[in-house]
């Protein structure tokens, strides 16, 4: 079998890099971000078009003050940008759902074909294991770009004074974005390398965070100190994310060690297994 | 000459059944070399050992001084692994020059070895249409073609011209022969005339078991000719029985007769065909020694 290191940099970048044709290039691909594209015009259009009079609205300002307080989301009220404020709670929680859905084909599809078998003659597992999860985060990278792009435009259309301060902030989202979504698709990496299919994959992402959940759960009822299993899941600190309650250590940090974890255990298995 | 490949002791069991049971072998540089067995015989599990896609369950096996499947051997090992199917969504000169990159060569050069490749497969034409598009004969030409990117030592093709048209496996076969200077080839086929004209080493797998024969050197020593006839004549066996020096003749196969001979000065082929042409029997073929076929299926009358 092939041995994971050295690493060609090479070879990692091109296999990277062909995800990025896989998704810009392909009919599959391209419909998928169609998809993707009217959702989130809908999304600019409604939630973060009218984000400021939501938000800022006087009869509702209070209130709002008070539920986003109850819920630790008071932070995001202070922000001047309130269209980045609408926007990261929901590309927080719709990202990550959408990178299952996207990432779901990373080396099922190919390994069931057979194209692995060519792969495989010309770069390590390895390579192609993590080759592929850096190309998938590359595709989600670049709609969070575009989206964080749109919204700014948004931004500058409402009050162009902001623009500068928009950018940073969107910068900070974008950085803390990726690194959210880094274990997803890594979890997704680790799937394929059991799953027979793009559907099975998914699936069992759903049982992953639905049954898991439910047996940590339970565990973490009978024996408090189980609590900690929840970082197996990515995602764990959403909610004080959301916030932005949450050290910038802790919010990069957690989400980096899962994906070096779930890639370590996938290519563990990747390696062992058939092609 | 140089050894490519050596197995020792070589073992893969699936569960509770044995695919390859203690093969050992050695390939050595030069003429193609013919994996041949029955279906489940365990050839495509030799193949997927050498090309490192399985573990063995026990044994060695050393290519090139490597394991199977380390990152020493790419661009010095190609394949083609049966039923594998390129990226049916994409063109198949983008995909073969990803694997042309893949193995160290520039953007350029890799779409120019992606066009000399299937070139070499006569499908240059169609470079630009996607791999899905393509007939099951194309495709299958595609596969091979990648087994040809950059200039690999060992190219191993499974089943290479396994649905190809007569025309187009015959165009394989003479690439492999053209190209057999440069690489050594092995080659699992069900078409033993095809390997038989190709290759100078046999690998015979059964139930797991290797056995190996060699189309041409051996059979010289052996002494025996075998001739096919164009139709189904009468006492041949008898007749040919007098000619001299033949010592027994027996029919190997309808209209196939394999005739054991001591040597001596006169030479026997010469006169076989002068005696099949005094009896008016047409001829086919005359075969210096034992067909593949008859040396893999036929060894007890052998």
């Amino acid at each position: 079998m092939a041995t994971p290191l050295p690493i060609n940099m090479r070879r990692l970048t091109h296999i990277a890099g062909f995800e990025l044709v896989r998704m810009f290039l392909t009919k599959r691909g391209l419909i998928a971000l169609a998809a993707f594209a009217l959702v989130w015009l809908i999304i600019l259009r409604y939630p973060i078009g009218q984000a400021v009079s939501i938000i800022s609205a006087p009869d509702f300002e209070q209130l709002a003050r008070d539920i986003s307080g109850s819920i630790g989301l008071s932070k995001l009220l202070d922000w001047p940008e309130s269209e980045f404020a609408m926007y990261w709670l929901i590309a927080l929680y719709s990202f990550p759902l959408f990178a299952i859905f996207i990432c779901s084909d990373q080396t099922v599809g190919d390994r069931e074909r057979g194209t692995l078998r060519f792969l495989s003659l010309r770069s390590t597992r390895f390579e192609i294991l993590f080759g592929r999860f850096l190309g998938q985060l590359a595709v989600l990278a670049c709609l969070v770009g575009i989206t964080l792009i749109a919204t700014l435009a948004v931004l500058g259309f409402r009050e162009p004074s902001l623009l500068a301060g928009g950018f940073f902030r969107a910068l900070s989202i974008f950085l803390t974005l990726v690194v959210t979504l880094s274990p997803f698709v890594a979890l997704m990496s680790l799937i394929n390398t059991i799953a027979r299919s793009s559907r099975l994959a998914i699936v069992l992402a759903i049982l992953y965070f639905a049954g898991g959940g439910i047996v940590v759960g339970i565990l973490a009822w009978q024996i408090p100190a189980l609590n900690a299993l929840d970082y197996l899941f990515p995602g764990v600190n959403s909610e004080l994310l959301a916030g932005q309650n949450l050290p910038i250590m802790t919010a990069l940090g957690v989400p980096l060690l899962q994906s070096v974890a779930l890639i370590a255990i996938g290519h563990r298995i990747f390696t062992r297994s058939s092609l | 000459m140089k050894s490519l490949i050596t197995a020792s002791g070589l073992s893969k069991s699936y569960g509770g059944k044995q695919a390859l049971n203690n093969v050992n072998f050695e390939i050595k540089q030069g003429a193609p070399v013919a994996l041949v067995g029955p279906n489940g015989a365990g050839k495509t599990t030799l193949f997927s050992l050498l090309c490192g896609y399985i573990n063995p369950s026990h044994g060695e096996l050393s290519i090139l001084g490597h394991k199977p499947g380390s990152a020493a051997l790419f661009n010095k090992v190609s394949a083609l692994p049966q039923d594998a199917q390129l990226d049916p969504r994409f063109n198949i000169d983008k995909q073969l020059a990803f694997y042309g990159k893949l193995q160290g060569m520039s953007t350029k050069q890799s779409h120019n070895e992606a066009l000399r490749v299937l070139d070499l497969v006569g499908l240059k034409e169609v470079a630009k249409q996607r791999a899905g598009d393509l007939s099951h004969g194309m495709r299958k030409r595609v596969t091979i073609a990648q087994a040809l990117i950059g200039a690999p030592q060992i190219v191993m093709l499974d089943e290479a011209t396994a649905g190809l048209d007569p025309i187009h496996a015959r165009e394989v076969r003479e690439l492999v022969s053209s190209l057999s200077s440069e690489a050594t080839f092995i080659l699992s086929s069900h078409d033993l005339t095809e390997l038989e004209r190709l290759c100078s080493q046999v690998l015979h797998l059964d139930k797991g078991i290797l056995s190996e024969h060699q189309t041409k050197e051996n059979n010289t020593d052996k002494h025996f000719y075998t001739l096919m006839l164009n139709e189904a004549y009468q006492n041949v066996e008898q007749q040919l029985q007098l000619l001299a020096g033949v010592s027994r003749v027996y029919m190997s196969q309808h209209k196939e007769y394999v005739v054991e001979y001591q040597p001596s000065n006169e030479p026997l082929d010469i006169a076989l065909l002068n005696f099949c042409h005094q009896q008016n029997w047409q001829y086919r073929q005359l075969v210096n020694g034992h067909t593949l076929e008859n040396q893999i299926f036929k060894q007890e009358k052998v």
